[in-house]
């Protein structure tokens, strides 16, 4: 079974052997000069506020291939699960019934789970692996640029993507092999239920692509217990007009789940106050300083309230999104197995 | 064992739909067992439950007194050739012959090699790219090859051109000398079961109408021509299975216990396919009868 499993599959896998390789040398003929780059930055010897300044002359420096292949790497690592799922999980069980080769392959002297469990296993590894490796050797690739991000917020707003940022986080890490395994398993059910293999590729598609944006919109932020602080005003850096903390003071690259502004009583606001809300004016009748609402509201007592996911939350969230998309998967391999002990012809 | 498959009002449904009801057989073993019946009396459906491809929705079935597909054992006693032969286009003949061979303990490699050299197949050509006829010769093989103790063969040659379809079933018969196996094979058309089969059961609508050894089915059945009667007339130990009169005449087809002395009566042997329609008309008489009756009831 191995064998036949590997004869079916052989053209797949040399072909994303064949990519990943090309993406690897791609990575391998643009990755030193980066890390040349970084080195003879001053970030390696930045201290405090000297940092941003020192990563942003490091993203100015970068070459255009540079933002491609940044660009292309998480793109490619975000498409690569549905890619799978959809070449190589929706076809597996729906393409013997569409071709009606179920006829021959279930009436050899194998059962059809032992068929099912080998062709699962052994293709989902692979899936696994390449997604992983895809992941592993751009995460080395990318790493000056992920340290850059973590010392200051880019000034082009293509580097300011933290570890913590939706896209990041889902190509970093091991959250990769989750989303493999998941969408490979996912196409795989979706195909045995079908039973044809276009209608499977494109339900996948689209379960597939609605979970990548569930995941980090309404299920993720809820996954780890927030920490929660209380700061003053203007250290969390709001963003221009609004109330919302844009950074944790003390913990630059954490991830705010929510925040928002109390007055010097200790009760939420919902918007800037009105003594604040036109700063240049305000500046004229005072003569001196305030000069933004931050500024303003600081001086007059009102703190931000924040709750967000530290930095040392990011590998138990990754192991717990990892582990929810191998539940799943095992749940969707079960159901396929369930699907074709009671299938119809 | 006497029997390769044992049914009991088994039935089979496809979501509200029954393919097969209430319908009780018995094949037995060490025959060439041909299943005829028109499109829809359920011969697919009954060989899709022997090989295990389908589970039963009612009753039971036994296959070489086990359950159709219960593990690998039981796997390994049954082969099968499906509708149409289906077989992995984008793989090679050898592909295929390897394919049965790491499936199957029992494969029998030389057998496998023989049959393919013998049917001039290329042994690097893509299954895609054989003629019906070969494809269903390889699929065959694989079938033989693995060496069952029963072989299914689904409407094998209902897709072949004449000369092909001689072919196969020629083959087949050899492979069935070769080895002592029991066959089972299904087919609408008699004239293709006449060569091989020497045991026949004919479905209409699930229900086994008739079934029995070829030779002792044509020796009980004969075409029997003279005056016109009144078919109440008739004489004891007639089974009549078709009529038809003109205004002089009286045709029947029956089953005859015993010899017919009545000197009125011109006898003369019947073919198979005759006999076989004669018992497929009569099910679908006898349905036509009962619709008007019922209909009748409800006024």
């Amino acid at each position: 079974m191995i064998w036949l499993t590997w004869r079916q599959f052989r053209v797949q896998a040399v072909t994303a052997a064949a990519a990943l390789a090309a993406f690897a040398i791609l990575l391998a003929a643009t990755g030193p000069h980066l890390a040349s780059l970084y080195a003879t930055s001053k970030i390696t010897s930045c201290h405090g506020f000297g940092c941003e300044p020192a990563a942003n002359a490091f993203f100015g420096r970068l070459a255009g291939l540079d933002t491609v292949v940044y660009l292309l790497g998480i793109g490619l690592i975000l498409v690569t699960p549905a890619i799978i799922g959809i070449f190589w999980g929706a076809p597996l069980i729906a393409r013997e019934l569409e071709t009606r080769t179920f006829n021959l392959a279930w009436t050899q002297s194998i059962t059809r789970t032992q068929w099912l469990a080998v062709k699962l296993a052994l293709t989902g590894l692979v899936a696994m692996a390449v997604t992983e490796a895809l992941s592993l050797i751009y995460a080395w690739w990318a790493d000056p640029i992920s340290n850059a991000i973590s010392l200051g917020v880019g000034s082009p707003q293509l580097f300011s993507q933290g570890r913590f940022s939706a896209v990041i986080f889902a190509t970093h890490g091991i959250t990769p092999l989750g989303y493999a395994v998941f969408a490979f398993t996912l196409a795989t059910a979706v195909g045995a239920v079908t039973r044809r293999i276009l209608p499977a590729m494109a339900i996948t598609l689209a379960i597939f692509a609605a979970v990548q944006l569930a995941m980090p919109l309404w299920i993720r932020p809820h996954l780890a217990p927030p920490s929660h602080t209380t700061a003053g005003i203007a250290s969390a850096d709001l963003a221009y007009g609004t109330l919302t903390a844009d950074v944790v003071p003390g913990h630059p690259e954490a991830w705010i789940l929510s925040s928002h502004a109390l007055n010097s009583a200790g009760q939420p606001v919902t918007t800037i106050p009105a003594a604040c809300n036109n700063p240049s004016a305000d500046g004229q009748k005072g003569g001196t300083s305030p000069t933004t609402p931050a500024q303003c509201m600081q001086s007059r007592g009102y703190r931000e309230a924040i709750s967000y996911l530290p930095t040392s939350r990011y590998w138990p969230l990754q192991w717990i999104e990892t582990g929810i998309f191998m539940a799943l998967a095992l749940a969707l391999a079960w159901f396929s197995f369930w699907r074709l002990s009671r299938r119809r012809a | 064992m006497s029997a390769v498959i044992e049914t009991s009002e088994l039935g089979k449904r496809y979501r509200r739909k029954w393919a097969l009801t209430d319908c009780t057989l018995s094949v037995p073993a060490g025959h060439v067992v041909g299943l005829v019946g028109p499109n829809g009396a359920g011969k697919t459906t009954l060989l899709n439950l022997a090989v295990g491809l389908l589970r039963p929705d009612a009753g039971t079935i036994k296959v070489l007194d086990g359950t159709p597909a219960a593990g690998q054992a039981q796997l390994a006693r049954v082969g099968f050739l499906a509708q149409d032969a289906p077989v992995y286009a984008g793989l090679s003949v050898a592909d295929h012959l390897k394919l049965g061979a790491r499936l199957n303990p029992a494969w029998d490699v030389k057998l496998a090699y023989r049959r393919v050299d013998r049917l001039d197949l290329d042994h690097g050509q893509k299954a895609g790219a054989l003629s019906g006829g070969q494809r269903a010769q390889l699929a065959l093989t694989l079938a033989v090859a693995k060496r069952p103790d029963l072989l299914v063969l689904d409407e094998p040659v209902a897709s072949l051109d004449p000369l092909a379809r001689r072919e196969f079933l020629q083959d087949l018969m050899e492979a069935v000398a070769e080895q002592e196996l029991s066959v089972v094979l299904s087919s609408h058309l008699v004239a293709d079961l006449e060569r091989v089969c020497d045991y026949l059961i004919v479905l209409v609508g699930s229900r086994v109408r008739v079934a029995g050894p070829v030779d002792e089915l044509l020796a009980t059945h004969h075409l029997l021509s003279g005056p016109r009667r009144d078919p109440d007339t008739l004489p004891d130990g007639l089974d009549v299975i078709s009529a038809s009169h003109t205004d002089v005449q009286t045709t029947l087809l029956a089953r005859t216990s015993g010899p017919v002395l009545d000197p009125a009566w011109t006898i003369s042997e019947v073919g198979l396919e005759d006999l076989v329609l004669a018992y497929m008309s009569q099910a679908a008489g006898r349905r036509r009868r009962d619709n008007h009756h019922h209909l009748e009831v409800q006024k």
